[in-house]
């Protein structure tokens, strides 16, 4: 019997098959055709993400000292719900035009809105588009500058100069992005991870602009069991000056007769000593450390209960810092006036974006077709 | 007609499904089947409630005969209010002879003589059930008809089931008037709280099935050994396996319905222990948690989880206590000396 990776035959093979040849394209450089925008060099940068069971390390980046840390600029993303898309690297983007896009997206919306497709009935709406940089949301000086997209309403009914109300917010980062920002060609922007906050209908208008103008892709990004283990790990073992609120992890089992939820929450001091004895070297994480720590979680609830909740789903967390779901929902918490140094906070932020963007990495390079 | 009456009854008979609206009135019994005859009940809801509250108008009504139509909406949409159960104790005394208009008379003067606005109703149900409904207001304030408190009590038992308004300062005289009226001397919360009304009463009234072990049940063997396997090269290994789950399923949780829960709440409050080798936390303080199971209906999905191959058989003590012991709310604690793998529930 030859061993050998021959593609097997029927439905499995034919779609191991097509992702060969795509991810085979997708590695060819194409420049100069205007039909295939592609990105080169694919393999190299899968071997560099730690998330798979063979790499099992993950060292989490010391980020730049910016001396001008100004919370204010990034309060907007403190206590609002997220939710996450990965994004394909935008095409012919130019941080110069920021202006002129806006009034492009405004006048589609506005289009759009005429068509039928309102995206509010019975009020009339103008909406604003204002989009804007922030160059204090990345990692490091190699990534691009995080793009806020902000839609607000002025009602035509008011005659005074009425102020604008927020309708919707978005924004695309990038957090240490720099294998993928080095390895994409001229002209291509990288600006992998995508979250919005307001009505979805609003979401649909500017994602579908953005990839009709810049030709990208945005994909509603899942968070997985796995990757909602390692947050739990990770941000569970922060130290915070305050006191904060419990490390929950929400299990759900659906397939019985009668659904069950299962919500495990735990002291964050607790918590955090569990994971301090766990974790070898600050500052790294490793993938067995992961999970030792979920494995000591499950069997102290095993031993109360007799339940295995490795076999149940892990579809929520939720910590001091911030909560994720597997459905790409998140939040981040504000840390509070306890925690003096601004610095410091924001060091918590980006690694929590900094994560965002690794799972929305993996997510472009491998493909689900 | 007071317009806040008329607003509250209007609001009322919004709240009831169109086609239970004709129903309900009936059951009212204030408008007179002549009234109800006018009634158009074909047309939106907006306009009947409109229809009703000019109905109500001829007959002035009052407040009282609007917190009836109230108790009869919540009686029979009970599941949407959250019950939790009260337990009252007697200082030894024989049972007397329940009087539910000495009852009544008693309720309502203790409750008044406490607070002034106040409007109580009361409505008796077949299963010796009085039903009753408390709006709360203040010295100053008439009270808010949009926020009541409703009682059930079953004289018959020292037990009590009340969904409470929102006012958790109402509580302490809501009990002080109902052991007062029922000549007990002590009242006391139960850890049970759930929407299943009639689910809370099969719990402390033992009307659901237990696991009484004097009926022996079927051997398997006799049964559907074979269900569709008609091939024999097709063998279950772990066919004893399932019929063992199943047996120690059957005795825990009995073989009828099971009581309808939607959760139990364990604060767990117990050291954490793990295998030496793993060298992690080894502290001597707690493992404080806090664990929370949710479900449409949740002894059920319990009882299902071991055969599913989610759980061990038997399921854990903890669990399976909940309808024996008439709780869903836990502090688990450590069992100090001869056990120390058992926990203590206080």
């Amino acid at each position: 019997m030859a061993e050998g990776r021959a593609p097997r035959a029927g439905a499995d093979g034919k779609k191991f098959e097509r992702r060969r040849r795509a991810a085979a394209a997708m590695a060819e450089e194409a420049p100069e055709d205007g039909a295939v925008r592609t990105l080169p060099s694919l393999r190299r940068l899968s071997r560099a993400l730690p998330f798979g069971r063979s790499h099992g390390r993950l060292t989490v980046p010391a980020l730049c000292s910016q001396e001008k840390a100004d919370p204010q600029k990034t309060a907007f993303v403190l206590r609002k719900a997220w939710t996450l898309y990965s994004v394909t690297p935008l095409y012919g983007f130019r941080r110069a035009r920021l202006r002129d896009y806006a009034r492009l997206l405004g006048a589609f919306i506005a289009a759009e809105k005429q068509k039928g497709l309102a995206v509010e009935v019975g009020v009339e709406l103008d909406i604003k588009v204002a989009l804007s940089s922030l160059a204090d949301i990345r990692g490091s000086e190699l990534d691009q500058a995080a793009l806020l997209v902000q839609l607000s309403s002025r009602s035509r009914s008011s005659s005074r100069n009425s102020e604008d109300k927020p309708v919707w917010l978005g924004w695309f980062c990038s957090v240490f992005g720099d294998e993928l920002s080095e390895s994409v060609p001229e002209h291509f922007t990288c600006l992998p991870l995508f979250l919005s906050h307001g009505a979805e209908s609003y979401t649909a208008l500017v994602g579908s602009w953005f990839q009709k103008t810049f030709d990208c892709c945005f994909r509603r990004l899942a968070i997985s069991p796995l990757n909602l283990s390692w947050m739990v790990a990770m941000w569970a073992g922060c130290k915070l000056d305050r006191a904060a609120s419990a490390v929950e992890l929400v299990f759900s089992v659906p397939r019985l007769a009668q659904p069950l939820d299962i919500s495990y929450a735990i002291h964050p001091e607790d918590a955090k000593a569990l994971w301090d004895t766990v974790q070898k070297t600050p500052g790294e994480i490793t993938h067995e450390e992961v999970d030792v720590f979920m494995d000591c979680l499950y069997a102290h609830f095993h031993r109360h209960f007799k339940i295995h909740l490795s076999a149940a789903k892990l579809v929520k967390i939720s910590t001091a810092i911030a909560s994720a779901q597997c459905d790409g929902i998140v939040k981040v918490r504000p840390l509070g006036a306890g925690c003096s140094n601004a610095g410091q906070i924001k060091q918590l932020y980006l690694k929590v974006s900094w994560f965002f963007c690794m799972i929305s990495y993996k997510e472009l390079l491998n493909p689900q077709f | 007609m007071d317009e806040t009456v008329a607003e509250y009854i209007r609001r009322t008979v919004l709240k009831i499904p169109k086609d239970e609206i004709k129903m309900m009135l009936q059951k009212w019994g204030f408008l007179s089947e002549a009234q109800l005859q006018t009634l158009n009940f074909h047309q939106i809801k907006d306009n009947i409630s409109q229809e009703v509250v000019q109905l109500c108008e001829e007959n002035s009504a009052d407040i009282k005969q609007a917190a009836v139509l109230d108790i009869i909406y919540n009686h029979i949409y009970q599941n949407k209010r959250m019950w939790s159960v009260y337990q009252m104790k007697k200082s030894g005394e024989e049972l007397e002879y329940f009087d539910i208009t000495d009852f009544k008379k008693k309720f309502k003067r203790r409750l008044r003589s406490a607070l002034k606005n106040v409007t109580i109703t009361f409505k008796e149900y077949e299963d010796n059930a009085i039903w009753i409904r408390v709006a709360w207001g203040t010295p100053h304030k008439k009270p808010n008809q949009y926020k009541p408190s409703y009682v059930v009590y079953h004289s018959q038992t020292p037990y009590v089931f009340i969904s409470s308004s929102l006012l958790k300062s109402t509580l302490p005289l809501l009990c002080q008037a109902l052991i007062v009226a029922s000549n007990y001397h002590d009242i006391r919360e139960m850890e049970l709280r759930s929407h299943s009304l009639n689910s809370l009463k099969d719990i402390v009234f033992k009307r659901y099935s237990q696991n009484f072990q004097t009926c022996t049940p079927k051997p398997l063997q006799g049964g559907n050994v074979e269900p569709e396997n008609a091939d024999i090269r097709i063998v279950e290994e772990n066919r004893s396996e399932k019929e063992r789950i199943h047996r120690l399923n059957q005795e825990v949780f009995g073989s009828g319905p099971q009581p309808i829960l939607e959760f139990a709440q364990y604060r767990l409050e117990t050291m954490f222990k793990s295998d030496p080798k793993m060298e992690v936390l080894d502290k001597k303080e707690p493992f404080r948690c806090l664990v929370k199971f949710s479900s449409p209906h949740l002894l059920e999905s319990l009882k299902s989880l071991a055969p599913a191959g989610m759980a061990d058989a038997p399921l854990s003590p903890l669990l399976t206590c909940i309808p024996h012991k008439a709780r869903n709310y836990f502090k688990i604690r450590e069992k100090k000396g001869l056990y120390p793998e058992s926990f203590v529930s206080p």
